[in-house]
């Protein structure tokens, strides 16, 4: 029964009203400033629309003028939903809305890979009710399982795509001939660099990322690590996997975060 | 003894990472959010090219200019993975020129769109620095 008991190890409900309140209030800015391409696609012609397998069979509409109106109300839905009103209706009102809107991105010839944690995230929250640490401790398991899979099932899918030669590949050069920044463009001189963080990247993925499910004293160095990972892909890459990093914050310990209280009972005569 | 949540959520547990699995071995991106996390999982030869795709356009008047995403609504990926259709129907092309004009109402049309590939030689995962340009599609209004 050791997997059961790890799926359901309890966790803190407040760490559910943090994530609550940092994963909603995140929505509107994904939706209106990091990724505000996803909005655009509303004016591209629907002869360019591509929907995805989840887009044939619930048959959305094809995004048009409409596109404007669904993203005020996801991002109102989102407010709502961060004040911890209604977390159950106003929770499963965000996941669905926020599926949707990720149809709308990626039936145009590309899908991105930041999201799987995210939707897990935004699919699990409504589930946790006030009290329950089981159901929270099982939410927190979701979002852990959905992080570390994003990571491992990325490096089986190299091998799948790319075969065991991938890390002999020039994939990394690839990358930075078409993205590359101040910090990488130098390193097309020394290829050597990107060749070795090829090893590097496929390592982690496939031996450091599993350590995450231990969730131990060293869970925070470990998450910490991962931020700075991700840091060094937008530094030398641009590109940023925002809605994975708020996913894995769910990780750390959030209800033992030193936070200011507001001083409403100081200001309480005795 | 499980109880009824907990069946459930093992269920759900099992069914999503099932499906993810599944997606991961014979899956494409189609099949998102279940879909492979194949960015960067296909291996370039050391001694290939690279190849970077840009939109360029000639508005109304006369200006030839680099299309960013910002203008199109389409990123530069999205141009890439709709490549093979543009090819075979430059006429496809149009609806850039449209989706710019709804997004950009006060700029001049463009009354040519054209998809441009630059291709960088590498040897030993380095580029060489030579490049040759084709264009892979055109559209005039």
């Amino acid at each position: 029964m050791a997997p059961v008991s790890w799926l359901f190890q309890p966790v803190p409900v407040a760490r559910i009203a943090i994530l609550r309140v940092v994963a909603y209030l995140f929505v509107p800015v994904d939706v209106l400033l990091t990724t505000p391409w996803v909005a655009r696609h509303g004016s591209v012609p629907g002869e360019l629309y591509q929907p995805l397998l989840i887009g044939r069979l619930l048959h959305p509409p094809t995004p048009g003028g409409w596109v404007p109106w669904l993203e005020v109300v996801l991002v109102a839905a989102a407010l709502a939903a961060a004040t911890g009103r209604l977390p159950r209706a106003l929770g499963l009102l965000v996941a669905g809305l926020y599926l949707e809107w990720m149809v709308i991105a990626f039936s145009y010839g590309k899908v991105d890979h930041d999201r799987f944690a995210f939707l897990v995230l935004l699919a699990v929250l409504p589930t946790v009710g006030k009290r329950s640490e089981e159901a929270a401790g099982w939410a927190i398991s979701m979002i852990t399982l959905a992080v570390v899979a994003t990571y491992f099932l990325s490096a089986l899918a190299k091998l799948r795509f790319g075969g065991l030669g991938w890390v002999d590949g020039a994939t990394l050069t690839r990358a930075v001939v078409r993205r590359g920044t101040w910090l990488s463009s130098p390193l097309l001189h020394r290829t050597v660099v990107l060749h070795a963080f090829q090893y590097v990247l496929i390592s982690v993925e496939l031996f450091v990322s599993p350590l995450l499910l231990l969730r131990n004293r060293l869970t925070p160095l470990l998450v910490s690590g991962f931020y700075l990972f991700h840091l060094m892909t937008f530094l030398t890459i641009s590109i940023v996997f925002l809605p994975h990093c708020v996913a894995l914050l769910a990780l750390l310990p959030l209800e033992r975060m030193p936070v200011r209280r507001l001083p409403a009972r100081a200001a309480v005569p005795a | 003894m499980l109880t009824a949540g907990r069946r459930t959520r093992l269920a759900t547990t099992a069914a999503v990472f099932a499906v993810l699995l599944t997606g991961t071995f014979v899956g494409q991106d189609d099949a998102f959010p279940f879909g492979p996390f194949r960015m960067y999982a296909t291996r370039d030869a050391p001694n290939g090219v690279v190849v970077s795709t840009r939109v360029e356009a000639v508005d109304s008047t006369g200006h030839v200019l680099t299309v960013p995403d910002t203008a199109t609504g389409m990123r530069r990926a999205e141009i890439e993975g709709e490549v093979g259709r543009f090819r075979r129907d430059p006429s496809l092309l149009g609806a850039l020129s449209r989706a710019h004009s709804r997004l950009h109402p006060s700029q001049p049309p463009y009354v040519q769109v054209r998809v441009v590939e630059r291709r960088f030689a590498l040897r030993d995962s380095r580029p060489t620095g030579a490049a040759t340009e084709q264009v892979v599609a055109t559209w005039h209004r």
